[in-house]
């Protein structure tokens, strides 16, 4: 099953860490955000792999916008 | 005026008017919220 | 010839002899201050100027605080006419952005609830022998916001503007410390997870630029004793959201609150002469400021359980904490508490809402507190 991952809060992404193809578990750290000047840390909402990713460094994000796209299990 | 009537007194009135008025604040900006509701359209203008 | 050498000599180790104990326990003290906000970056911009103005006054015999003293002019000119608080106020107005509290306005009550650690020190500073306007000026500490309280302290107890500035802002530095505990403490692990998701801007530029000129009416009729305090934050946040005079927005938000600033915590400083702030007074407005803090980010979390109740689980009360107005580090502390216990929980908008309101919440509560006292013929 696809999960989306959407933006959290808006801000700024600082640092993209994870790639597509790429193996993640449940709350593995995937991004950093820049928001109201402090470091955010997002975490994988499941685990699986990452089919898509939606934004790039220093790209200006909203709430809800596409971050990336787990593929559930496998 | 005792201290203990001046320090009932700003705790109670003190208190109570510092909640009330953010209260009524809070109520004013949900009513604008309701008159002036966001548009998308209106950022980008700007 | 052998005399003058001698008297000559003397000018030099004049300083010296002066030298008192309390001189140099202050001398320390301020040495004290700078590496907390050089070493330890508690504060910087405050620490440094406040550490370095208490060092220059208690050198003897330069008596830089005497009539015409460098330090007493800009402490008359700025402290005593309460210029300088007022103008960093146009400069937190211009920097910061309310919109976190307007989108969702029920978080101002937790701006409210932050803000009743004031008056519960001020009744324990009253309970300890202090007089009425010292423990005014004790308590408002307790709205963990350093203009605030120096404006209200310079007006009305003057003597305490050392000790009060100082704690307002080292505490303030240790927000970060002294809130997780007492959050922690008055929550249970089910409530700390509550997952709160930020909400899309619904806030229309309309809303945010009547924001203040509604704030400072109302609150103004309300409060007029704290309309200075007011009418600078919100013209300066007037000015930012209107975005027609961009360079004035910049202006006080940089330059003026930078000079100002400078200017500010060198006359903090310079009230902490020996003879005046070392005495057992000022260790116990050091403490009751400490217990103001706490009481704060207690009443907070407490406000925001009754709201976790009210709108049924959906809000965390984590976000109380943020009630009080050390912005934006209480906020930061909020949404990594939270993220400590559910990873998927980003509770940073909500908390700079309540923390937004805690800005205007600590403002109104002085405000109010003024004028009650006007009205109890006090002032």
């Amino acid at each position: 099953m696809k999960i989306e991952l959407t933006s959290p809060i808006p801000g700024k992404i600082m640092k993209v860490i994870v790639s597509v193809g790429e193996v993640v578990n449940e709350d593995d750290e995937v991004m950093k955000i820049e928001s109201m000047k402090m470091e955010n840390p997002i975490y994988a909402p499941a685990a699986g792999t990452i089919t898509a990713i939606g934004v790039k460094e220093n790209d200006e994000v909203e709430v809800d916008d596409l971050l990336l796209v787990i593929e559930e299990g496998g | 005026m005792d201290k203990l009537t001046f320090g009932v007194t700003m705790l109670v009135v003190g208190m109570g008017g510092t909640l009330l008025t953010l209260g009524i604040i809070s109520a004013i900006i949900a009513l604008m919220k309701k008159i002036f509701p966001y548009k998308k359209e209106e950022e980008e203008k700007a | 010839m052998l005399e003058a050498f001698a008297n000559g000599f003397s000018g030099l180790l004049a300083g010296f002899m002066h030298l008192q104990i309390s001189n140099v326990v202050m001398i320390i003290v301020g040495c004290v201050l700078l590496y907390l906000g050089i070493k330890k970056d508690f504060e910087p911009l405050l620490l440094v100027p406040i550490g370095f103005g208490c060092i220059l006054v208690n050198i003897p015999l330069a008596n830089l605080m005497e009539p015409h003293g460098f330090l007493r002019t800009i402490y008359d000119a700025g402290i005593m006419t309460e210029l300088f608080p007022l103008l960093i106020f146009v400069g937190i107005g211009a920097m910061t952005d309310f919109s976190p509290v307007l989108e969702n306005p029920v978080t101002f009550l937790l701006g409210a609830a932050g803000q009743c650690g004031i008056f519960l020190t001020l009744g324990l500073a009253l309970a300890l022998g202090f007089t009425e306007l010292d423990a005014v000026a004790i308590g408002v500490i307790g709205a963990c916001d350093g203009p605030t309280a120096i404006y209200v302290t310079a007006k009305y107890a003057p003597h305490l503007l050392g000790a009060v500035s100082v704690a307002a802002y080292s505490y303030m530095s240790l927000v970060p410390v002294i809130q997780p505990p007492i959050m922690r403490a008055l929550t249970t692990e089910k409530e700390r997870m509550v997952v709160m998701r930020a909400t899309r801007k619904s806030v229309s530029k309309t809303t945010r630029i009547l924001f203040p000129l509604v704030i400072t009416i109302l609150g103004g009729l309300i409060a007029p004793m704290g309309l200075p305090l007011l009418g600078t934050i919100m013209l300066g946040n007037l000015m930012r959201e209107c975005g027609a005079v961009e360079r004035l927005t910049k202006a006080s938000a940089n330059e003026i609150a930078n000079v100002v600033t400078l200017l500010l915590g060198i006359s903090i400083g310079a009230t902490m002469d020996g003879k005046i702030f070392l005495q057992k007074q000022t260790l116990i407005v050091l403490a009751l400021g400490f217990v103001a803090i706490c009481l704060d980010t207690a009443c907070g979390v407490l406000l925001g359980k009754v709201l976790y109740i009210t709108s049924k689980g959906k809000i965390n009360p984590l976000i109380g904490a943020a009630g009080i107005s050390a912005f934006p580090m209480s906020a930061r502390v909020v949404m990594k508490e939270g993220q400590k216990y559910n990873k998927k929980n980003y509770l940073l908008m909500h908390a700079m809402g309540a923390n937004a309101a805690g800005q205007i919440g600590s403002v109104i509560a002085a405000a109010v507190m003024l004028s009650v006292l006007k009205g109890m013929g006090i002032i």
